[in-house]
């Protein structure tokens, strides 16, 4: 924990001039208010409700509102850590820091209060059953229809933060007036949440157990399939560790298949018409890279996961550690293909030389590092 | 694999926790066609002892062979002859339970055709049939553990080593799995089961050992065991 920190509080510190909004402008005011608002909307919601526990602390008799008050002051704290990683960028480039610090107070204070209230309405609604016609808005999925409110209560903090940080970098009337007008307005709200939150808990908690239901596998797509295609010449050991991890895979980090298509597609487009240009190649690389390397974070994050759990599993399946890398880096190899290959193909096309081949083999290669990754964050 | 081997071989077994020993110089055979009951109190050391006998738990001394094989230099040949059902068994979650038989079956290099049949027919005898396309994330703990013992059981396992697994089993999954166990034994399987249902391995298993503190154990064969069935108690 400590060292994320100082790496990002580092990070802020050089970052000086180019991650310090200009508060001299509404834009940079309104600018600091959302960067403010955007992290303690998102906090708010699993800092409020922990469907895990919430049973057995309510089974422990702890009344709701000494929940809410814990959590309400954990994301308070969130919030202020907020404002004083934002500050950081004033500090290390000497910058007046009373104007910065009040607008960002303001913003904080805003958004956490109707982080509380927002979160804790979209509960009340969500278990009650209400919809509203904008929840349509979402898709025909019926379970996310039913999770509209919760799904839209982060933007209220977000423009509450954004709103507040204009108000108090206004001209009208003294700072100090404009940013106690914030706080109390925004303590104002606290009893309201709270009292939301009340009535939301004893029914939500359990909704939400609800609404996280996984349906069979044939409504998600990605069906588990041993020996099918260019995999049949592995061996059927290794074939099925390689269906396995490519189903586990697809389906736990399924952005990481889905962010290849429309990458590879505008990508191989780019290069295509224009992959003479030095520009295009080089955003192109950096863009088809960057992906590489998150499918690579995902293969290496389904290590992780399974620490001291699959291990003992393939072991008792008699798996070797090689059956297990090879069949790793084949399921690791085709999720990279959904990017490598039409990229590959792209790039022949527009630019020849051997830069598809090296495509393919980029892809292979980052595949190799992250199932050894892979295998060694599973452990024993 | 030895052909002729005992199912399960287990020779002066040590295993300590830092300085506080749990296993002693356990020794213990399990013969083709017999069920041994391993019975003891929370943290006596079943679970570590069974961990020992598959590798999920490196002792700090003494032998363990299963069908012939060492379960740590030759984790291949012991894992074709166990079938092995954990305390907490491990699913995984983005798997539908066929898919992950399947996935079993294939690791073990079972003939598919063969092993869909064995599948569908332990799926019945389990009463998981219908279930096939549910998440295992969505399986109830029971329903896991019936899992689990279906992918233990779908290679046709000499040595099956159960530890806790008819914890959560309605009573008549219970008495089907133990009526497949029996077929198994007229086979030539073994079983080495943990449970603290003291009643049930006193009915069903043909003696036993118990562990009745981290540190201590005992082989109840014979007329040892014919006493302790007829008590079924935590002490020797």
């Amino acid at each position: 924990m400590a060292l994320p920190a100082v790496l990002a509080a580092g990070g802020l510190w050089l970052a000086g001039a180019s991650a310090r909004p200009d508060v001299s402008t509404g834009d940079g005011v309104v600018l600091l208010g959302l960067l403010i608002g955007a992290p303690v909307s998102l906090q708010a919601y699993p800092i409020l409700f922990r469907p895990a526990d919430d049973g057995f602390l309510r089974r422990l008799g702890i009344p709701a509102s000494a929940l809410f008050g814990v959590r309400a002051l954990r994301l308070l704290l969130v919030a202020l850590a907020v404002v004083f990683a934002l500050m950081i960028p004033f500090v290390s480039t000497r910058q007046p820091l009373l104007r910065p610090l009040g607008v960002a107070l303001a913003a904080a204070m805003a958004a956490w209060a109707v982080s509380l209230w927002a979160q804790a309405r979209a509960a009340v609604h969500t278990s009650g059953g209400v919809r509203a016609p904008v929840d349509k808005l979402l898709g025909w999925d019926p379970e996310l229809v039913a999770a509209g409110a919760l799904v839209y209560a982060p933007l209220y903090p977000l423009l509450a933060g954004a709103a507040a940080a204009r108000f108090a970098g206004a001209d009208a009337w003294s700072a100090p007036l404009r940013l106690g007008l914030v706080f109390i307005l925004s303590l104002a709200v606290v009893p309201i949440a709270a009292g939301a939150f009340a009535r939301a808990l004893p029914r939500f908690a359990p909704h939400a157990g609800e609404l996280a239901y996984a349906p069979p596998p044939d409504a998600t797509g990605g069906e588990l399939v041993i020996g099918r295609g260019i995999a049949r010449v592995l061996p059927r050991r290794v074939q099925a560790v390689r269906a396995r991890d490519a189903v586990v895979l697809g389906r736990r980090y399924r952005w990481a298949g889905r962010a290849a298509w429309p990458v590879a597609v505008v990508c191989a487009l780019a290069v295509v018409r224009a992959g003479g240009s030095p520009a295009v190649r080089a955003w192109v690389t950096l863009a088809c890279g960057l992906l590489l390397v998150a499918q690579a974070g995902a293969v290496v994050a389904l290590g992780r996961s399974e620490r001291g759990r699959t291990r003992g599993m393939d072991r008792a399946l008699g798996l070797r550690p090689g059956d297990r890398l090879v069949g790793r880096w084949a399921a690791a190899f085709g999720l990279a293909l959904g990017l490598a290959l039409p990229l590959a193909a792209g790039w022949s096309i527009g630019i020849g030389g051997n830069g598809g081949g090296t495509w393919l083999a980029a892809a292979a290669g980052v595949a190799a590092v992250a199932s050894l990754a892979s295998l060694a964050a599973a452990g024993r | 694999m030895m052909d002729g081997a005992l199912p399960l071989t287990v020779r002066a077994l040590r295993k300590k926790y830092r300085r506080r020993v749990v296993l002693d110089a356990v020794t213990f055979d399990v013969r083709p066609g017999e069920a041994v009951a391993l019975a003891g109190p929370n943290g006596a050391g079943k679970s570590t002892l069974i961990g020992c006998i598959t590798a999920d738990r490196v002792p700090d001394a003494g032998e363990v062979r299963i069908c012939g094989a060492d379960p740590f230099g030759e984790p291949r040949a012991a894992a074709v002859c166990m079938g092995f059902v954990p305390e907490q068994p491990f699913l995984y979650p983005e798997l539908s339970l066929a898919e992950l038989l399947r996935f079993v079956a294939a690791a073990r290099g079972l003939d598919p055709d063969a092993s869909a049949v064995e599948t569908a027919r332990l799926l019945a005898l389990l009463g998981l049939a219908g279930a096939e396309q549910t998440l295992c994330r969505e399986l109830s703990q029971g329903m896991g553990r019936k899992t689990a013992i279906a992918a233990a059981l779908l290679h046709r396992p000499r040595t099956i080593l159960l530890d806790e697994a008819l914890n959560g089993l309605d009573r008549t999954s219970a008495e089907r799995l133990v009526a497949e166990l029996d077929a198994r034994r007229a086979e030539g399987a073994a079983v080495l089961i943990s449970s603290h249902d003291l009643d049930f391995l006193a009915g069903w298993c043909g003696r036993g050992i118990l562990l009745p503190q981290a540190g201590r154990w005992a082989a109840l064969d014979g007329a040892a065991w014919e006493e302790w069935r007829r008590a079924p108690r935590l002490e020797p």
